[in-house]
């Protein structure tokens, strides 16, 4: 019997009344299914806690609808416009690129190819099934001419990769020659490789012409049933100034070609140029320009990623807005995925009477579910509530598919990995994608990550290595202000990044979720803006305002972050590649950017430990009369949030601290502080500069949360909680608890009228 | 290790040295003390000795790579075998299951005791 699977996404993530969302759905194992659209209120199924609670709304959209399984094809590559088909050569040709292969061992890859793989017609260039640079001449006869260089490609090396082939003749070259320089490879100028090598064989005549479309970084396949290039022989590695002549350059002319020297132009028919729209907000462009004159341009697909260093990367420039002429490469991976293509089963075009909310369209074929979630936000300029969540979005995405359960993380974590079925689907389709805490197939880091895919780990249930994290973790405190009754809207980090402090002006408060971890310049502008300006903000959470992000400008559905020298990471850049493809800005911390969460919250990452949460105790700040609204109702002595769904305790998973020396306002009241975190809560890398024994909890007193509260001019404040276990202690007795309560306390003063004292 | 066939990283053999050396500091603190606490509380505050044992055990390659899944949530747990292999799915364990996430956890840690006190 086939296992049942329902998986969608949507085109939009927050949209207002008026406006339309698709939604895609693949089935598999049924052939019908049902969706409805719920709002979200909780999702964590834990049955110490409130348990799931969601509410029907009807819409246009409910019922029955037929249900078909739709491919993926990931993979990033480039697909050629040659409308009048200049490159579908058949006498003569010759083709030339540098190339650094990152797996050169995992079978045949194309670095460029007008190739029919049925007919085995066409041309191509190829790292071979057994890891050598070839030339494929076909022309469907059953005998194309195959010549491979005689020495293995060696991974992350810098190669001069060159063939030509001439009917008149039958002669094929093949000629491979390192390109190494001190900086650009994985291998130094001392490292013995091979020398420049070439295969001269005699081979057939054929006349080589084919239909195929020609694609750079794999070879086309078909279509797609939606219609778009399917395409196979994913390479992956960088490439770098590919081109193409109609003529067989001779082993002297490739060998020129091999020290930087371009052949005379008879005969060239395309010549890319990849770092040719490098300006200064960057590279973020799908298109790759043609300088032959011959506009035979190209359409990257799936998003690789572009300002990478080239061959001729020397060192000494590292931003690629200075130096374009070494940043000519373009790094293609076999997992990319920028749009899963599938068609749309359903929208819904948003009702006046649907208010702003969390939702979700909910899909289901028997025992099958998925949650797609989706916002509802107020019409712009038209708030309809004092408070507004703002629903980390980003944040969501740069975690979305995440691999990292299955990464050997136990020691990071401090506890045996937890999987789901959704982590082993996503484990078992790697067609699905990845996130930035992920290395792609060939070990290079994920930079890029676009929400046009399903997320299975972004439903309202699921649990990240046991541990209630992310959107599930949110909805605790969506589901507190319902049980507490407030009034809130909800906006998204799209919706702040584009539109800045206006979209926050007309809000008394703000409230974070639990880690807002990704922030790009145009949002944490918007974010200080606001509350420099009499804005007041309850951080939520822990670890927020972290990592540079950025969206790309054409394209709202993808963001990169390129992880840094430093900062508690998952991946590093490569030197040279630490600036932003998108914007041209430069990646990593918002710390080492002279940006510290201190400056704006009061307080930045400080620990993390994942095997259980403790308690805050008060500080004696937390008797100052200023802060006297915060602790109403609550005993003088008395510890807070001893209790918690999220591991048992308010202070845990990931840790902020107060630190005058990286911004914390000179003026801001330390409130409580956590104890007795366990030696799996260790410091954050970014804070060591020289290793010690004994940086955990037990030995470091820098691991810890500090609950933090400050005003700012114009009558502004900022609540951080400070750690991402708190709202998973919102709930406790009913949400009758000194968490809920301080909580309480702080948003009814934020959201009323009544000025606050000066701190 | 025989003459012929040395890994092409030789940091391996430096690897493997160091992994069977901390075995033998590692076995004389499995005593039935720690396993005991370990049981009663898999993601506590630790003993030193637990702590040295659980980094030994976190981090070392030449164990069995067990996982835990949680089959139906917050009700049954079982455990699995990664393959390492991206695609290739963890190889279930069917029986037992166990009925809370720390029984699975302490089973988790009495196999690793197991492959660490033998070879």
């Amino acid at each position: 019997m086939t296992a049942v699977h329902l998986h969608g996404y949507i085109d939009r993530i927050s949209v207002q009344p008026g406006e339309r969302i698709n939604f895609m759905v693949s089935a598999e194992g049924v052939s019908r299914y049902h969706a409805e659209i719920v709002r979200l209120i909780n999702g964590d199924r834990n049955p110490a806690g409130p348990g799931p609670k969601e509410e029907v709304v009807t819409t246009t959209l409910g019922g029955e609808y037929p249900g078909r399984f739709q491919p993926i094809c990931s993979g990033s590559h480039i697909v050629v416009e040659d409308h009048d088909g200049l490159l579908n050569l058949g006498a003569a040709i010759s083709i030339h690129a540098f190339i650094m292969p990152t797996t050169p061992a995992k079978g045949a890859q194309a670095i460029i190819s007008r190739w029919d793989p049925e007919r085995r017609a066409g041309w191509a260039l190829v790292v071979d099934e057994h890891g050598r640079l070839a030339l494929w001449i076909g022309d469907g006869g059953g005998s194309p001419v195959i010549a491979a260089a005689p020495a293995p490609l060696v991974a992350n090396v810098w190669y001069s990769a060159g063939a030509s082939y001439d009917r008149e003749t039958g002669r094929a070259i093949v000629h491979l020659a390192p390109a190494v320089n001190s900086v650009n490879s994985a291998l130094g100028r001392v490292a013995k490789l091979t020398p420049p090598v070439w295969l001269e064989m005699q081979g057939a005549s054929l006349t080589f012409h084919c239909d195929a479309r020609a694609v750079i970084a794999g070879w086309a396949a078909g279509a797609t049933p939606a219609g778009t290039l399917l395409v196979h022989g994913h390479y992956n590695g960088k490439i770098d100034r590919p081109l193409i002549h109609g003529r067989a350059l001779s082993v002297m002319e490739l060998a020129a070609l091999a020290g930087g020297r371009e052949p005379d132009g008879r005969g060239l028919i395309a010549r890319w140029d990849f770092a040719d729209g490098i300006g200064d907000q960057g590279i973020p462009t799908d298109h790759v320009t043609d300088t032959s004159g011959n506009d035979l341009h190209g359409r990257c697909i799936n998003l690789p990623a572009r300002a990478m260093t080239g061959y001729n990367w020397n060192g000494r420039e590292e931003h690629f807005i200075h130096a374009p002429a070494e940043y000519g490469a373009i790094h293609f991976h076999d997992d990319d995925l920028e749009d899963a293509g599938w068609e749309a089963d359903f929208e819904l075009t948003v009702p006046d009477t649907m208010r702003s909310a969390i939702y979700a369209a909910k899909v289901t074929a028997g025992d099958a579910i998925d949650y797609i979630p989706f916002v509802v936000r107020p019409p712009t300029g038209a708030p309809s509530a004092g408070i507004a969540f703002l629903m980390p979005t980003a944040s969501y995405m740069a975690y979305s598919n995440t691999q990292i359960v299955f990464a050997p993380s136990e020691l990071f974590v401090g506890r045996s990995a937890v999987l789901t079925p959704d982590d082993i689907y996503l484990y078992e389709h790697p067609e699905l994608g990845l996130s930035t805490y992920d290395y792609h197939s060939d070990g290079s880091g994920v930079c890029y990550v676009s929400r046009w895919r399903p997320i299975p780990n972004l439903r309202p249930h699921h649990r990240f290595d046991s541990l209630l994290w992310g959107l599930p973790a949110d909805l605790h405190l969506i589901d507190w202000l319902e049980a507490r009754g407030f009034d809130y809207d909800v906006i998204t980090d799209e919706d702040l990044h584009r539109e800045g402090a206006a979209l926050l002006r007309p809000y008394k408060v703000v409230l974070t979720g639990t880690h807002p971890e990704y922030y790009s310049a145009a949002m944490l502008d918007g974010m200080e803006d606001y509350l420099a300006a009499g804005g007041r903000l309850m951080y939520l959470g822990g670890n927020g305002f972290y990592w540079v992000t950025s969206y790309h400008p054409g394209k709202p559905h993808v963001i990169e972050v390129r992880k840094g020298e430093g900062g508690s990471r998952a991946w590093q850049a490569r030197p040279g590649e630490y600036f932003h493809s998108t914007t041209g800005e430069r990646g990593g911390l918002w710390r080492n950017r002279a940006r510290a969460p201190q400056k704006l919250v009061g307080v930045g990452f400080a620990a993390q430990g994942f095997d259980y949460s403790t308690y805050y105790r008060r500080m004696p700040d937390s008797h100052d009369q200023r802060a006297e609204f915060i602790f109403e109702g609550l005993p003088s002595d008395e510890v807070i949030g001893d209790f918690g769904l999220s591991e048992g305790g308010a202070a845990g998973h990931e840790l902020d601290r107060y630190d005058l020396t990286l911004g914390t306002p000179p003026d801001a009241l330390l409130l409580a502080s956590s104890e007795g975190h366990s030696d799996n809560f260790q410091r954050v890398v970014e804070e060591i500069f020289f290793n010690y024994p004994g940086a955990g909890g037990t030995q470091d007193s820098g691991v810890r949360s500090d609950i933090v509260y400050f005003t700012t001019a114009g009558g502004g404040a900022v609540f951080s909680a400070s750690s991402i276990a708190w709202c998973g202690s919102l709930a406790h007795n009913n949400y009758g608890n000194n968490v809920s309560r301080i909580t309480e306390n702080v948003l009814r003063r934020f959201s009323s009228d009544r000025p606050l004292v000066e701190t | 290790m025989t003459k012929q066939e040395l890994p092409a990283d030789r940091s391996a053999i430096a690897l493997a040295r160091f992994d069977a050396r901390t075995r033998l500091v590692i076995r004389p603190l499995l005593t039935k003390k720690v396993i005991a606490e370990h049981r009663r509380n898999p993601l506590g505050d630790h003993s030193d000795a637990l702590k040295r044992v659980l980094n030994y055990l976190r981090r070392s390659n030449m164990l069995t790579p067990y996982v835990v899944i949680c089959t139906k949530p917050f009700r049954e747990w079982r455990l699995a075998r990664l393959s390492g292999e991206r695609g290739k799915a963890p190889t279930l364990i069917e029986a037992p299951s166990y009925n809370s996430e720390a029984k699975a956890m302490h089973a988790v840690f009495l196999k690793r005791v197991e492959e660490v006190m033998h070879d």
